[in-house]
């Protein structure tokens, strides 16, 4: 049985009974993350938790129901990202008044540790076990121990998966790729799909050298909306300019003209390393090949610049790809599938999927769970008081 | 032997469920756990690296770090050494210390420090100090960092 003919048959039998079944676990599990396992106290926080259960939820049940995964999971990502950078600029005014990491901060370590700095920290951690990042290890918000261990989590359960259902800054850019509806840069030459190796190389060895980290010190965009070293040099000018622009060539303007998430895609060494994470973990997008018929649209729409012509004579998305499924709904053959290493092709379909989308969204809602929350909180506190900052 | 992969294959893929909900559930445990087996701790480069010294004044704490020239593999030609001060009582405007981070009851420099404007002056008794690198003016004291090199 092909590929195609299992994506009919599912779509023949999935019944609104069924996908509640199939929600029902996912209710369950959305609600023990979101709550922490108890119904808090403030009237005004059970109205955020549940408007963020039904919002979580109802995207689940759609993407099983409409058999759509991309679709709605860029909904709940865009979403968790614009949360994240409401909540997270929030939280910084409330605490010190600024965006801008003071030199106190950095010399207390106080900085909230990010993701992206994992793979400049290896060298040195193997090394001299020692983190080059001026973070809390542990008991602190976003502390460094607790980053690495949701790291190592998502990477074993979703590999590079972590960049298409985890990442906080990646709906940013995946948000501006969906504004237009056709792109109007259409072809970017592949040599450029090497880049974000290239800087992952860069960064990791001259972090090594110098013991500290290069990439977030000079080039990290993400720092135009979460927090930056306050200007007191003409260095650290220098870097806020390049930052700032990067910020605006990849994560603003090359999205919205080539549909494609070119930050992650093309310049992110974190999604390079990561990438290399979906070499052990058990799933990926494989094409089936007596059903493709060549037409390449996979290749056009794959945001993460995973489908390639080799690609589709390998029969599987290249190691960089992000799992978003944008290539399976869009597949007009329904060739692409989501599918469990080490088992046949002829296998359902819609069983390999489900058992990716489980733990790929249970990691989304409950990483983008808190900040919907406390976003909305503060859209409560602004239309009640006035200011979304509590002073 | 393909039915042993698929077989494996569904555990794995069934287990990912698991390792997320582990992953969240077990958070706090899970980091306290790699921090205490692995050791692994933020760079002295940027704590400062540990006290060695604290000296108790009438007004205020003087805390002395140890010379960081940790580098990726052994240490570095050059380094830095952190001095924080900290107030107890009246917080002074001025602090004027001689500092003695060797502990051979020689002094290695003299610091005069402004506490509201961070306003330095050092002056070298050792020929390991360099100079100032960088003042810190703290919400609770101030801190100073003191460029070395090896002799």
């Amino acid at each position: 049985m092909t590929n195609k003919a299992n994506n009919v048959e599912s779509s023949e039998h999935i019944s609104i009974t069924k996908t509640l079944l199939l929600t029902l676990p996912m209710m369950f599990f959305t609600f023990m993350m979101l709550s922490a396992g108890k119904i808090p106290a403030e009237p005004n926080k059970i109205i955020a938790l549940t408007i963020t259960f039904i919002f979580a939820n109802t995207i689940f049940f759609l993407m099983l129901y409409k058999e759509k995964t991309d679709k709605y999971r860029a909904i709940l990502f865009i979403t968790y990202a614009i949360c994240f950078v409401i909540s997270f600029i929030s939280n910084l005014m409330e605490i010190r008044g600024s965006m801008a990491i003071s030199q106190e901060n950095l010399l207390l370590c106080k900085t909230p540790f990010c993701h992206i700095v994992i793979p400049m920290t290896i060298i040195p951690l193997a090394l001299s076990k020692t983190i080059i990042f001026p973070g809390t290890m542990v008991g602190a918000f976003a502390s460094i121990a607790s980053m690495l261990v949701l790291w190592i989590g998502a990477s074993l359960a979703l590999g590079r998966g972590f960049c298409g259902w985890g990442c906080f800054f990646g709906g940013l850019d995946d948000g501006f790729s969906r504004i237009f509806k056709r792109p109007i840069i259409k072809h970017i030459n592949p040599k450029w799909h090497y880049l974000p190796f290239a800087v992952l190389l860069a960064t990791a060895l001259t972090s090594a050298m110098l013991l500290n980290p290069t990439y977030c010190e000079w080039l990290c965009p993400y720092k135009t909306v979460t927090e930056y070293v306050e200007v007191t040099t003409t260095k650290i000018f220098i870097q806020t300019i390049i930052f700032v622009s990067l910020f605006l060539a990849l994560v603003v303007i090359l999205p919205i003209l080539t549909k494609k998430r070119t930050q992650c895609g093309l310049f992110c060494p974190f999604g390079a390393f990561q990438s290399f994470t979906n070499k052990i973990n058990p799933f990926e997008i494989r094409i089936n090949q007596e059903a493709c018929i060549k037409c390449k649209r996979c290749i056009q729409i794959c945001p993460a610049f995973s489908m390639t012509e080799e690609t589709l004579k390998d029969g599987k998305a290249r190691f960089t790809c992000i799992k978003c499924g944008k290539c399976v709904d869009n597949c007009p053959k329904g060739a692409l599938l989501f599918h469990v290493k080490g088992t046949s092709l002829t296998g359902s379909a819609a069983t390999f999927r489900l058992l990716f989308l489980y733990p790929a969204f249970l990691f989304l809602v409950t990483m983008a769970g808190s900040n919907i929350q406390d976003t909305i909180l503060r859209i409560m506190r602004l239309i009640t008081t006035g200011s979304m900052i509590l002073r | 032997m393909g039915r042993l992969k698929s077989f494996f294959g569904y555990t794995t893929a069934a287990l990912a469920f698991f390792v997320i909900l582990a992953t969240f559930l077990g958070l706090n445990f899970f980091s306290s756990k790699l921090v205490s087996a692995t050791g692994i701790k933020v760079s002295p480069r940027f704590t400062g690296g540990e006290v060695i010294k604290t000296i108790y004044h009438n007004a205020y704490k003087t805390m002395i770090h140890r010379p960081v020239f940790d580098g990726l593999i052994g240490e570095r030609k050059t380094g830095f050494i952190q001095i924080n001060w900290e107030p107890l009582n009246d917080w002074p405007e001025v602090i004027e210390e001689t500092i003695d981070y060797t502990g051979d009851n020689v002094e290695d420099f003299f610091i005069k420090i402004e506490t509201k404007t961070g306003n330095t002056i050092i002056t070298s008794k050792n020929p390991q100090v360099v100079g100032i690198e960088k003042t810190y003016v703290l919400k609770s004291g101030c801190a100073v960092r003191i460029l070395l090199k090896k002799q």
